[in-house]
């Protein structure tokens, strides 16, 4: 028996252990420990959830690079006669900022830029889906983290210069213990430039250069800490075990690295890059050798570390941040070094700050650190990063659905009016503008619509091309508490409904799997119905998910675990940013109209939580769902849609009156007349006002779309329904408050 | 004859890229100059000090950066009639290098651009920023119409200015308040000011009208495509609304 002591903080379990030793035959060293620890836990693994993951599509006509790597890849369109491509990644760092909310959000950036980055990208967007728990008293540790983790993905983000161009935010008690702190990040990049996440052919004898942040204590156990759940005992070793963000040299690495890609591609070098995330050096390294069929021999003496005497299990697993590793042809290393090191200026930047050769590619799939002249790891590089599988047994997660006499379920009318000012104040409706307009919305000067403007954010990620991408979140805490498995399906239409509302074709999908822990049947029987609710949504939507993130072991001390939370970004692309459906009604006397299968569940949904209403989750129609987006498509390439909003969360009368808002916000002072029964119903759809109604209403004829026409734009600044109506101004007013006493 | 625009690059900086291509579709010979190789500078004719977060913004955004070798180069080019034109981080730089509003020696700031009002923190925001003096003021806006509006964006946190009472009245009486906030109308009041700026201050310009210091970023409101409101069928590549601005700057150049 291995004496656990001897390795404080490592997370194998016995049975783990046991198989280690077997297998190289005697006791593993405590660096060896720790690199299992690392490379086997869940966070690195995925070993309890890779092959419930299988399920979901990751192929199709879009897809250029699907999960395997540490970004996908989503085919954009061509210009100058090249294919371009965008970089898809999608990661939490939920544990961290519960614990220290504004590092551990920071990092969450700095960490999913860095998965973009190393596939030869510029990074264009970020965006942020965050899940808080009861901030209204203004002691609580929850709002402190509400307010901190914003405060640390504003200040990484805008010293990096990237863009927030999408993201969404909840407050519900089942955060209260565990935030979810989601990252999107995207990249654009030639698809002949892709660098790829391996070793690649040739390489032997090849040198490993790491680049960035001298290596530090922080950050050690970091993969093993997110694979466990949090326990207030351990608060303080945990904090130990997050990274500390750099942005401002990451500002300067992500720069000298735009350089070195573009000295390789003038020698006509294809390197391996990759970012150190989990693991630290060792993760990285194993992984880049052993995915393209080699092993590494590391000197750990050559890492340019930033305090002496440090253990070595330390500097080799460490997840200090804002590092990368190359593997090099060693003619080519010593122009990159100098790119950084001299150019860039990089140990002038951050303290020992540089890029260093710290070991190689081997033939000889062995995976060997030394350390002092000892080798203090030597084993089979296969066996350290080969899969691993944890057959977890789970109950099958049931819906909700209420006894047939619990379900008030008429559409609402004239009375729906008196409610819209409680339902656009609700926290989950209201304006996120208080939030986001800490972040840098519009930096690199790309940007077609910025976040918060329309249903999706959208840029023109390609100098001098109209090409444009847009991109979406989506997933409701609400939903997923009462049925994991439509919240999933609702995920995936609804982020796919957000980034079509701006006339965008939706092509590519990336997910993030925030679920309690997989040892609690229960629990794990919500991942595994969301998958199925993934795998379902996507494969009748024809979208394919090209990365995506597990995050389990989200439960507090209590055995409580968070709301099924699969959060889904959608990206659209679009050919010619000229026809981007802009926000806003445009026209006095236009015809708006409701496309949707509004299907009366509303389970989930603001008015039942207003209402105290317990009912069903809806089930989104998807042949009605691709014919709305199939006439959407049409209707906007034809350059007949003046403004359409996607109806979610609030439902068809808060989509009416965000429109209305945009217009305001534009400085047309426009509303609405309704004249058909628009109510708070949450089923997926769209609001739109049309610019020519005969030619709309032939293509919805020929999409096979059920398109309504609910009332016209009204020259009024008022929305006017059944009799009743409700000034803009007023009704704005109430929309845009609520946060402000969070993020004042 | 072309003359060469320099975008000044240190390390933090994050705007080079926009505005390095929006000097470029305005007309300007423009390229990137990094700080590890200040000597270059002195062969360009004017130089772009581009937004970011300059050395991390330690200590007061701008300088740190101020003093860098990079700006011994800027500041002799300036004081020799060059055009030198800031944004955002850059404009910090300029007031910290005392370039602007320049009523005191080189290096030694008489105001600050500081923290926001009243919640001292970063805020994103489109605003519109109005030509206060006679285009003819400042060489770099002598392209402009009277009173023109363009159309920017202010993110940053540190954009309010600040100095004493006497100071701000120099700054107004001697014509150094170059763009003030507006809204689209033009009208100037406190609601169009996105951080409680001394006099409604967005630009600054040095006396002798060849050194320009801006806040809010034009460049990123610069093409159709940012454009909310572009007319249909407009080509949304054409550079419009804040790049007005970077062609009265790139003529100047060529002047």
């Amino acid at each position: 028996m291995v004496d656990q002591r001897s390795a404080p903080g490592v997370a194998l379990r016995d049975d783990e252990v046991r198989r280690i030793r077997e297998r190289l035959g005697r006791e593993p060293s405590i660096v060896e420990l720790h690199a299992f620890d690392a490379q086997w836990s869940e966070h690195c693994s995925y070993k309890s959830s890779r092959h419930h993951l299988k399920r979901l599509p990751t192929q199709g006509p879009d897809v250029v690079l699907g999960p395997g790597e540490d970004s996908g890849i989503v085919h954009l369109g061509e210009h100058g006669g090249r294919r371009y491509g965008v970089v898809v990644a999608h990661e939490s760092h939920n544990h961290p900022s519960q614990v220290v909310p504004f590092e551990g959000a920071a990092t969450g950036i700095g960490g999913i830029v860095r998965d973009v980055l190393c596939m030869g990208a510029e990074v264009i967007a970020v965006a942020d889906p965050l899940r808080f728990g009861r901030v209204e008293h203004p002691e609580s540790h929850q709002r402190y983290v509400a307010r901190s983790a914003v405060d640390g993905i504003a200040a990484y983000g805008n010293a990096i210069g990237v863009p927030n161009l999408a993201g969404d935010a909840y407050f519900d008690e089942g955060f209260d213990d565990n935030c979810l702190v989601n990252v999107v990040a995207l990249g654009i990049v030639a698809e002949d430039e892709i660098v790829h996440s391996f070793a690649p052919e040739n390489a032997a004898g090849w040198d490993l250069l790491l680049v960035g942040k001298a290596t530090d204590p922080s950050g050690f156990g970091g993969a093993s800490f997110s694979s466990l759940s949090l326990d207030a005992a351990d608060e303080q070793a945990n904090k130990g075990a997050v990274q500390v963000p750099d942005p401002f040299l990451k500002n300067v690495l992500m720069r000298a690295t735009y350089r070195v890609f573009a000295a390789l591609r003038e020698r006509g070098i294809v390197p391996g890059f990759k970012d150190l995330g989990a693991g630290g050096i060792m993760g990285c390294s194993a992984e880049l050798a052993a995915s393209g069929g080699y092993g590494a021999d590391i000197n750990l003496d050559e890492v340019n570390v930033a305090v002496e005497g440090m253990a070595p299990e330390v500097i080799a697993v460490g997840e200090t941040q804002e590092r990368l590793l190359w593997a090099l042809p060693p003619d080519v290393t010593p122009a990159v070094v100098r790119i950084y090191n001299e150019e860039f200026t990089l140990p002038q930047v951050a303290f020992n700050a540089r890029a260093t050769i710290v070991g190689r590619i081997t033939e000889e799939k062995k995976y060997v650190l030394r350390h002092r002249g000892r080798i203090v790891m030597d084993v089979d590089v296969d066996f350290l990063t080969g899969a691993i599988r944890d057959e977890l047994p789970y109950q099958p997660a049931e819906g909700f659905a209420p006894a047939e006499a619990a379900r008030p379920r008429a559409d609402l009318g004239a009375e729906a009016l008196p409610l819209l000012e409680r339902v656009l104040a609700h926290r989950d409706v209201c304006s996120r503008e208080p939030l986001y307009r800490r972040y840098d919305a519009v930096v690199r000067g790309a940007t077609v619509i910025p976040r918060g403007y329309a249903d999706a954010g959208v840029l023109a990620p390609v100098r001098g091309s109209r090409l444009g991408v847009a991109l979406a979140v989506a997933g409701n805490p609400r939903c997923g508490r009462l049925d994991p498995r439509r919240a999933a399906e609702l995920a995936v239409a609804t982020a796919a409904c957000r980034v079509a509302a701006v006339g965008a074709r939706p092509a590519g999908l990336t997910d993030c799997l925030n679920f309690g822990n997989p040892r609690n049947p229960a629990q794990y029987g919500e991942f595994v119905a969301a998958v199925d609710g993934l795998a379902r949504a996507a494969g009748e939507l024809g979208l394919a998910f090209v990365s995506g993130n597990v995050s389990l072991y989200n439960e507090s001390e209590s055995g409580k675990a968070i709301p099924a939370s699969a959060i889904v970004a959608c990206i659209g692309t679009i050919g010619d940013v000229a026809r981007t459906i802009t926000p806003g009604f445009k026209r006095p006397g236009a015809p708006i109209f409701l496309l949707g299968n509004r299907a009366p569940e509303r389970g989930g949904s603001a008015i039942a939580e207003l209402l105290g209403i317990d009912d069903a989750v809806p089930a989104p129609s998807y042949a009605a769902l691709r014919a709305e987006l199939a006439l959407l498509r049409r209707a906007s390439e034809e350059g007949i849609v003046a403004a359409c909003t996607a109806i979610a969360g609030g439902g068809a009368l808060v989509a009416v009156a965000k429109t209305a808002f945009a217009a305001h916000r534009a400085g047309r002072r426009l509303g609405v007349t309704l004249d058909q029964p628009c109510g708070f119903h949450e089923a997926p759809g769209f609001v739109l006002e049309v610019a020519d109604e005969a030619r709309f209403a032939a293509l919805a004829r020929e999409c096979g779309a059920v398109a309504r026409r609910a009332g016209a734009v009204a020259e009024m600044p008022c929305i006017a329904a059944g009799g009743e109506r409700r000034e803009v101004d007023e009704l704005m007013d109430c929309w845009s408050r609520p946060l402000e006493e969070i993020y004042p | 004859m072309s003359a060469r625009i320099a975008v000044v690059l240190f390390p933090g900086t994050n705007s080079e890229d926009e505005t390095l291509r929006l000097l470029r579709d305005c007309g300007g010979d423009a390229e990137l100059v990094h700080w590890s190789r200040p000597a270059e500078l002195r062969d360009f004719d004017a130089y772009v000090l581009p937004g970011g977060f300059a050395y991390e913004d330690r200590i007061r955004a701008g300088a740190i950066a101020a003093h860098d070798p990079a700006m011994d180069e800027v500041i002799a080019g300036a004081q020799r009639g060059k055009l030198v034109l800031g944004i955002c981080n850059g404009a910090q730089i300029l007031l910290e290098a005392g370039l602007v509003p320049g009523t005191a020696p080189a290096r030694r700031p008489t105001a600050a651009f500081t923290h926001n009002g009243p919640i001292p923190h970063f805020v994103c925001r489109h605003v519109y920023v109005k030509l206060a003096i006679d285009p003819s003021r400042c060489a770099i806006t002598r392209a402009l119409s009277p009173a023109a509006i363009i159309p920017a964006w202010t993110a940053n946190g540190e954009g309010r200015l600040a100095a004493t009472p006497e100071h701000l009245d120099e700054i107004a009486g001697g014509g150094h308040l170059a763009f003030v906030y507006a809204h689209a109308d033009g009208r100037v009041d406190a609601r169009a000011n996105p951080n409680e700026s001394a006099r409604g201050c967005a630009g600054l310009v040095n006396r002798e009208g060849n050194v320009l210091a801006l806040m809010p970023h034009p460049e990123r409101d610069a093409w159709n495509f940012n454009h909310l409101d572009r007319p249909a069928g407009a080509d949304p590549l054409t550079p419009s609304g804040g790049a007005e601005l970077f062609r009265s700057f790139v003529a100047a150049v060529r002047a």
